[in-house]
């Protein structure tokens, strides 16, 4: 699994060196690595990630590949955005995360961030991410429809609907 | 495209371990059952790419870094308003 990026490990942490475009070479411990049990669709030579915060001040997490050095998406807790968002997760996917009934999965949103104008964000409440942080497996979980958008606006500055 | 034709209760086998079932046709509409392992995907096509199109989307409006963001939240939270808003 290990074959795909290039490794170098620190006498210390064992932590192991990839190439990313936005962040160069990152030093990412293997213990964060994440695997998705299904790929994104659209992406499926992409099955390890890493969370990566934004910052301290802020909200944003990268989801950075680490199969593909270009990919990374931008991503926020749901529960900060939209804590009443309540996305059904089948039984059988908790089971696919390797998660019990009771367990609490984290559940990411992947945000759009349009480049010229960032205000008109919108999160995917469509396929939001779900993942068992401690066994660091996640799978982009399909909703329905007609109850959630995949383009829901981040800001809304009227309450026009 | 390979074209089958099946009658109700006929099935196709894609690989191993995955099935398409003809349940029940009625009303110009048939009822269809897939049978797949928990991590191959099964989904309606127009959601499929839906899904397809806004991660593709996402991915690549990703910027290079979120310097641009700094002003839109600025530390002034009251400004994202999330409505609960559903449907499309």
């Amino acid at each position: 699994m290990l074959a795909m990026t290039t490794t170098t490990c620190t006498e210390t942490h064992g932590e192991i060196t990839v190439s990313t475009s936005r962040f160069g070479q990152l030093s990412v411990n293997p213990e964060k690595i994440i695997t998705m049990t299904s790929p994104f669709l659209g992406f499926p030579d992409s099955k390890r990630f890493i969370v990566k915060p934004h910052g301290e001040e802020s909200p944003f997490l990268w989801l950075q590949s680490l199969d593909d050095p270009k990919l990374a998406f931008v991503a926020i807790q749901a529960a900060l955005l939209i804590p009443q968002y309540q996305p059904e997760i089948p039984g059988l996917t908790r089971q696919e995360l390797q998660g019990s009934p009771e367990q609490p999965l984290e559940i990411l949103l992947i945000l759009t961030i349009p480049k010229e104008n960032p205000e008109g964000m919108t999160a995917n409440l469509l396929g939001p991410v779900a993942i068992n942080s401690q066994k660091r497996l996640a799978k982009q979980v399909l909703q329905d429809p007609t109850r959630y958008d995949a383009c829901w606006p981040v800001f809304t500055m009227d309450q026009t609907e | 495209m390979l074209i089958l034709a099946r009658k109700p209760g006929e099935a196709i086998a894609i690989g191993d371990g995955i099935k398409i079932r003809v349940l029940e046709i009625k009303g110009g509409q048939v009822k269809i059952g897939v049978e797949a392992p928990a991590e191959v995907m099964v989904h309606r096509e127009e959601i499929y790419l839906r899904i397809v199109e806004e991660n593709t989307r996402a991915a690549a409006e990703a910027p290079a870094d979120l310097s641009s963001l700094a002003s839109v939240f600025g530390g002034d939270k009251a400004r994202s308003k999330p409505s609960p808003k559903s449907g499309k």
